[in-house]
């Protein structure tokens, strides 16, 4: 499973428990209503019996029924949710309600004196009704007592009318609670969560180099990554620098001795002698050792961390500028063709390095003419520009068989010829070290085209 | 021709300067770029060789001072790193060119004569004006073709001249451009000197090459032939 993101965790926790809280607190406030009115309506029943018992009056006959002035008008109505029955013991109907009329309401009571019933029934049409009934024995004027059953009952339907409506706005409060508890849940979210896109902003900025460390004013919680982090760019910067630094004092130091070693052999009386050109090989084996292994040290070969993209075409001019003036003699026309926009992220010092060696080389061997291309190039899902970087000349060329070699030259230093140059070999190094690679061709001027592809990333 | 090399490493500095006076140059040495900055201030000086790793002032910010001073002659630097970025900032700063270490002294040679030649604005590397020709890469001169037996300083003089033939040179800056510092500076011998040189040169006093202009000094006077447009200038 992708991992998802602190928010979307955070939002999705905080939806459970709220359904959680919510829904218990739902049951709880349905049962307790159910509770409440279930209570209600049975004080309203004990209450219309005790009416109906008090309003009853005896006949001669021996029957009884409630006094039409006392009698509850609802029980007079049909269609009124409100029913009432006295019953002989015997089963004999002594009175029932008109609003009993075309109900087919049975009260079905089996009473002994002095118990009660509380129970639901059902129409003939199948509502629910809840039905309250007590027995009573009642002594006549005559002196003799019967037993009656009083029944009343009600219609549930308004009762299952409220409880629904009641939970529709239980429903619908605790829902619109719910939404706004998230929504602001999710503003706060959103709020506390800040510094953290900062970051992600931030480090993103690092990366493409267009800042150099993360920036101040974080929360205390996050700064002490941020302070961390801001170290370990510094160090790492630092690091690079003091160890070319480093480096580059020692092949001072290196080479200073094989300079004055060379002097030496120079002179006409050590020139003289068999050893000299021996010894004088040994320097140049020496030298080459020291440049080829220093130079690779010396590469960074990373993503150049905080450092800003180099601008393809300052580098490339200055380089030009440079080597002309070096080849001045050879009377060359260098051209320079460079895409807008195009970037090296990565080390100024690993580009400047691999487009001076091409360059070298093209003026080295050029007869008239160098041409330099510099491409962008892209691709959908990069976030960094990769860079085509092709250089031409008009001289002899390399054929086809010693392409590879000359590429691959300088992985084994033993085998190599003194002063044949290590320029491409570091070449395909540093170009490989960034992600990319060199290619040898012909060129359309008749010399050699060496292209070096660092592709988007 | 006065070369001022810069470079700390005694035993470096001292074998170039003595194998640069073999070959014909007056040289001046600086052991660090404090010293180099003084020299190559106050020095009528024809090139200059730098090393980049200096004390006290780095051979790079030497060049810029040098430069921002207008001071136009060559500079060569002299270099143990081998990363470009190095090479590219030394000839920004206004170097002309630079030879890696451990270098074959015949390679440097090659590369200060080449500097100086174009800083004189000659393109090729043999000099010729008129029927005189001076190859400075085998010292040897010629005139018609015929080979002139020249001493080491009738040379040094005769190259001097030719290289920045059509100008005036007055005796006294040929004077600190040939000899070494302690050398007792007498002008007569300038004389007696460019005296020996038309006598070799011009035998029959026909092509007249070199002229006197009475109290301003020497001209080779002889139309250069191949001559580029222009001076190097940083």
């Amino acid at each position: 499973m992708a991992p998802r993101s602190l928010s979307a965790r955070l939002l999705a926790s905080a939806s459970v428990l709220l359904i959680v809280f919510f829904g218990i607190t739902i049951a709880a406030l349905d049962i307790v209503f159910r509770n409440l009115s279930e209570q209600t309506m049975r004080d309203r029943l004990e209450g219309q019996l005790l009416a109906l018992i008090t309003a009853s009056e005896e006949d001669p006959d021996g029957w009884l029924q409630p006094a039409p002035a006392k009698t509850e008008e609802r029980l007079e109505n049909p269609g009124s949710g409100l029913y009432g029955e006295i019953l002989r013991s015997d089963g004999y109907p002594s009175w029932r309600s008109n609003s009993l009329t075309g109900t087919g309401l049975d009260f079905k009571t089996h009473l002994r004196s002095g118990e009660r019933a509380y129970v639901q029934l059902h129409r003939a049409d199948g509502a629910p009704v809840r039905a309250l009934s007590r027995a009573i024995d009642w002594q006549f004027e005559d002196g003799v007592v019967r037993t009656f059953v009083f029944s009343v009952a009600e219609d549930l339907d308004p009762y299952y009318r409220s409880l629904a409506a009641f939970r529709g706005r239980l429903f619908g409060w605790f829902g619109f609670l719910m939404l706004l508890l998230l929504g602001s849940f999710a503003l706060m979210l959103r709020r506390v969560l800040s510094p953290l896109r900062r970051v992600e902003r931030e480090i993103n900025a690092i990366e493409m180099g267009n800042l150099t460390e993360l920036g101040t004013g974080y929360p205390r919680e996050l700064l002490g990554i941020t302070a961390n982090l801001n170290a370990l760019l510094r160090s790492e910067r630092e690091r690079l620098a003091r160890y070319r630094n480093t480096l580059g004092n020692l092949a001072h130091s290196l080479k200073t001795p094989l300079a004055v070693m060379r002097n030496v052999l120079n002179h006409p009386q050590v020139r003289a002698l068999p050893v000299a050109r021996q010894l004088d090989e040994q320097v140049s084996r020496m030298d080459d050792i020291v440049k080829y292994q220093l130079r690779r040290a010396a590469v960074s070969g990373g993503t150049g961390l905080g450092s800003a993209p180099v601008n393809v075409r300052e580098n490339l001019e200055s380089l030009r500028s440079a080597l002309l003036k070096v080849y001045a003699d050879r009377g060359i026309e260098c051209t320079l063709e460079v895409d807008g926009g195009c970037v090296f992220f990565g080390d100024r010092e690993d580009l400047t390095e691999m487009a001076g060696n091409l360059l070298d080389n093209a003026f080295k061997w050029a007869c008239s003419k160098v041409h330099v291309r510099a491409e962008r190039l892209t691709a959908p899902k990069a976030r960094r520009d990769g860079l085509k970087l092709i250089v031409e000349d008009d001289g002899p060329g390399v054929p086809p068989e010693q392409r590879s070699h000359v590429l691959a030259r300088g992985t084994r230093l033993d085998e190599r010829v003194s002063g044949q140059g290590i320029g491409l070999s570091v070449v395909r190094e540093l170009a490989g070290l960034n992600g990319g690679s060199v290619t040898i061709d012909e060129s359309p001027f008749g010399g050699a085209r060496v292209e070096v592809t660092l592709p988007p990333a | 021709m006065r070369v001022l090399i810069v470079e700390d490493e005694t035993a470096l500095r001292e074998s170039l300067v003595q194998q640069l006076k073999d070959a014909g140059f007056n040289v001046d040495a600086a052991a660090d770029g404090e010293e180099g900055l003084y020299f190559g201030r106050e020095y009528a000086i024809d090139l200059a060789i730098i090393d980049l790793g200096l004390p006290k002032v780095p051979g790079l910010e030497l060049i810029k001072k040098l430069r921002e001073e207008r001071k136009a002659y060559p500079i060569l630097i002299l270099t143990a790193r081998d990363r470009w970025q190095d090479k590219v900032e030394g000839l920004q700063a206004g170097a002309d060119d630079y030879v890696a270490k451990p270098f074959h002294f015949e390679e440097l040679l090659a590369r200060m004569q080449a500097l100086l030649r174009r800083s004189g604005g000659w393109a090729q590397p043999v000099l010729r004006c008129g029927p005189v020709a001076l190859d400075p890469r085998t010292q040897e001169v010629t005139v018609n073709d015929q080979k002139v037996e020249l001493t080491s300083f009738e040379y040094r003089i005769l190259e001097y001249l030719m290289h920045r033939a059509g100008e005036v040179i007055s005796k006294t800056e040929l004077t600190e451009r040939l000899y070494a510092q302690d050398f007792d500076r007498d002008s007569n011998t300038i004389e007696v000197f460019i005296g020996r040189l038309r006598r070799k040169l011009d035998p029959g006093d026909t092509i007249k090459p070199i002229e006197t202009l009475r109290g301003r000094g020497y001209r080779f006077a002889l139309e250069r032939e191949g001559a580029s447009a222009g001076a190097v200038d940083s």
